[in-house]
């Protein structure tokens, strides 16, 4: 299974699935994070936690722990 | 689904006077900008009612009438994951205005008309305002707002709205708001039950309420027993059959909005940003840190660089009244009530003010620049040890300038959870009125270490407060807070609003810790000075000696030293003016006559004001790193050396970082978490802070001897 925490910067991936405590995913879904989208890794942040992602013309900074939970496509 | 009469009576609406008109729309939006640039200098800025969420509110005279305008905290969407967002949606459906104006971030459509889909369920009169316009030009985003409008059944008006451009098109399309025609539909069983739910809401809102109901969301309006328990149960089936009804109705949203958001674009050349740019630097692997440092520094010198001359103005002000009343034939006891009970008081109350006020400016220069939402993104995995997020490290570390804004700035955090915890701990974060005392005790009881003496002193107080933030997390037993947020795009916020919004807090705080600082004032005095006569005798003496055998294991006995600590409550700073007035007795007021009072106000405001505009250069120059000299006089560091030992000194220093907060600061407490979590603050730190300072004083004792 491919988790957003292990996604290279720079390489779009599509997610499938978020697997996350509900409050999270409220969250997600909330900044457009969802099954279906696309995402890119543009940075970790300089003491390597937390990532900086894109989803559309949105930038979201998210934890890897956080970051583990959302599932992409092969 | 067309809605004649709504339109109708939105004509009417607006030909009528008082018709309620709010903005509606995403955090980042650029909503406050285009509510002052429709409003100008009838901008009024305050709190919502019963909480400390910002209000802004306009009255516009229209050519159809006088029209009120109230923007609604930001919200990415109704189902709400913040106070903020649960405010917007209670006040859309419990009180739903004549009009809806949903600002929209031109530059990202697709996660905007998301919202923009929720708002058409509220069966509202809308109008949207496409707004950055210019950014998304930038992007390189050719926008189609006609396709927009065609598509959802309401204007649409681009806008720029930092350079007023598109204002006027926007309030002349008010007058053409409507019910949006768009109606989206679900996944079949979903949409179905949503019918028959919507069939038995009598609210404008019936759609979205059932849909919301259907999603196990909890909605803020009173609806009938029966009608939830229908929600329950077909929500039931739904799951049985698969449906997991949040998801679908998020990612039928979501489709439309990307749908929507495709039409509306005409062309798209991907360009790199400003925003990119800059982050290139300030999130670099190696600059990041540094940077980050040195904006958190500039914001702090800013602060405290600008506001010192006008406490200093207050406090010289101070000084001349109390000439002005020793000159009056006056018994002592009623001059002294004037001077150092009234006029005491109300400047304590009034130097807060230049503080606030500046330390507000900074801190929405931080958070609306999104150099705040950056800094929180470097500090998250500090702060993440503590079990709270990036964004916590802003109150911690305002709450070294002043406790008070720290307090009243947690709420840049997004859960409710998080900001009890942030605040609980900014007590401990010791803010520069203890700094005074310190270097008063360093420099008497450790000369050659007083850096070091007060350096560690600072680190305790995080060290306890980040503990106390932990412990408190791990006994609600709530997992980590989430690290989640938007960085958003850099802007320059507007000056105009940053302003107000600085003034209204800053005054809201006033109105409402004036109150609580004065009585403490005047009670102090009252111990002081009952009855009247000697220090020794007084009321203020005898409690200080009731304090003795509670503080006899920190090896403090002196009345003197366990007095100074009463009226420490009211500010800190005021604990080394207490101790030089019961060590060396008071000075006499020198009476002043009217010119000679003026003279002075007039020469320190000159100097202030000189001292302000100096700042400027000072601002980036190499900070002091050495702490400032202590000015008490030198007769006061002797009779200190004679009455307590080193190790009880470090007990006490450690006592008055560590004990009761301020008024002030209690106060701030009580408006953000009521008055049951500022009485738990209070205790608890009285608690712990005679824990720890005895601790320190059994090891201090083995170090240095008795």
């Amino acid at each position: 299974m491919r988790r957003l925490s292990d996604l290279p910067e720079d390489t779009p991936a599509r997610i499938r699935a978020l697997r996350t405590p509900p409050l999270l995913r409220r969250r997600l879904l909330a900044l457009g994070v969802r099954p279906g989208a696309e995402v890119r890794v543009v940075r970790r942040a300089p003491l390597g936690d937390p990532m900086e992602i894109a989803v559309g013309d949105t930038l979201i900074a998210i934890r890897h722990a956080e970051a583990a939970g959302v599932e992409l496509e092969e | 689904m067309g809605c004649p009469e709504c339109q109708g009576a939105v004509a009417t609406a607006l030909r009528t006077d008082g018709t309620r008109v709010v903005t509606v729309g995403n955090p980042n939006t650029g909503k406050t900008t285009l509510i002052n640039a429709l409003a100008g200098s009838n901008l009024k800025v305050g709190n919502w009612p019963g909480t400390t969420v910002d209000r802004l509110e306009a009255q516009l005279r229209l050519p159809g009438g006088t029209v009120r305008l109230v923007d609604l905290p930001g919200a990415y969407s109704l189902n709400p994951t913040t106070p903020e967002e649960a405010l917007a949606a209670r006040e859309l459906l419990a009180h739903p205005p004549d009009v809806v104006v949903n600002v929209v971030d031109a530059g990202n459509l697709e996660r905007n008309l998301h919202l923009t889909l929720e708002l058409a369920e509220l069966g509202l009169p809308m109008v949207v305002a496409l707004n950055l316009m210019d950014e998304a030009e930038a992007k390189g985003y050719t926008l189609d707002p006609a396709a927009l409008e065609r598509a959802l059944g309401v204007p649409v008006v681009p806008l720029v709205a930092s350079r007023g451009r598109g204002t006027d098109e926007l309030l002349a399309a008010l007058e053409r708001a409507r019910v949006p025609e768009l109606r989206l539909r679900y996944p079949g069983e979903l949409d179905r039950a949503a019918v028959r739910l919507a069939e038995r809401i009598r609210h404008p809102a019936g759609r979205w309420i059932a849909l919301a109901l259907l999603a196990g969301e909890e909605v803020p309006i009173e609806l009938d027993g029966e009608l939830l328990e229908l929600a329950r149960q077909l929500r039931g089936e739904l799951e049985r059959v698969g449906i997991d009804p949040y998801l679908e109705i998020e990612n039928a949203r979501y489709v439309r909005a990307h749908e929507l958001a495709q039409d509306a674009l005409l062309g798209s050349e991907p360009r790199l940003t400003l925003t990119d740019r800059v982050d290139r630097w300030v999130l670099h692997p190696l600059l990041g840190g540094p940077i980050f440092l040195l904006g958190m520094l500039l914001a702090f010198r800013f602060t405290f660089l600008f506001s010192t001359p006008w406490v200093d103005f207050i406090g010289a002000v101070q000084e001349v009244l109390a000439g002005w009343i020793a000159a009056l034939p006056l018994p002592p006891l009623v001059a002294s009530f004037f001077a150092d009970g009234l006029v005491g008081g109300v400047g304590t109350v009034i130097s807060f003010a230049p503080v606030l006020f500046f330390l507000y400016v900074a801190l929405a220069f931080l958070e609306t620049s999104g150099f705040l939402a950056r800094a929180a993104f470097i500090a998250d995995k500090m702060m993440l040890l503590a079990g709270l997020p990036g964004r916590a490290f802003i109150p911690l570390i305002l709450g070294f300038g002043c406790n008070v804004p720290a307090v009243y700035s947690t709420r840049i955090l997004t859960g409710r959870f998080d900001r009890l915890r942030v605040g609980l701990a900014i007590p401990f974060m010791s803010c520069s009125a203890r700094l005074v005392v310190f270097t008063l005790f360093a420099a008497v009881f450790f000369p050659r270490h007083a850096a070091w003496v007060v350096f560690g002193l600072y680190l305790l107080g995080m060290v306890v407060g980040l503990l106390t933030a932990w412990l408190l997390g791990r006994a609600a037993g709530q997992p980590a807070s989430s690290g989640l947020m938007e960085l958003p795009p850099y802007r320059l916020p507007t000056m105009q609003v940053v302003l107000k919004q600085a003034w209204a807090r800053t005054r809201s705080f006033l109105e409402g810790a004036g109150g609580p600082i004065l009585l403490a004032v005047l009670f102090v005095w009252l111990l002081l000075n009952l009855p009247p006569g000697d220090l020794e005798g007084s009321l203020y003496a005898r409690v200080a000696g009731w304090l003795a055998p509670l503080f006899a294991p920190l090896g403090i006995g002196d009345w003197r030293l366990l007095g100074a600590l009463i009226p420490g409550f009211v500010a800190k700073e005021v604990v080394v003016g207490t101790l030089a007035v019961s060590y060396l007795g008071a000075e006499p007021t020198a009476a002043l006559g009217l010119a000679q009072g003026l003279g002075q106000i007039l020469a320190t405001f000159w100097a202030s004001l000189l001292t302000t505009l100096g700042a400027v250069p000072a601002l980036f120059g190499l900070p002091q790193l050495a702490p400032p000299p202590p000015d008490a006089p030198t007769a006061l560091q002797a009779a200190l050396r004679a009455s307590v030992a080193p190790a009880a000194a470090l007990a006490y220093m450690v006592y008055v970082l560590l004990y009761t907060p301020c008024v002030a600061t209690v106060t701030a407490l009580k408006n953000e978490f009521g008055r049951f979590w500022a009485a738990v603050a209070v205790v608890y730190e009285l608690i712990l802070a005679w824990v720890l300072a005895w601790g320190v004083y059994r090891l201090a004792l083995l170090w240095l001897g008795g």
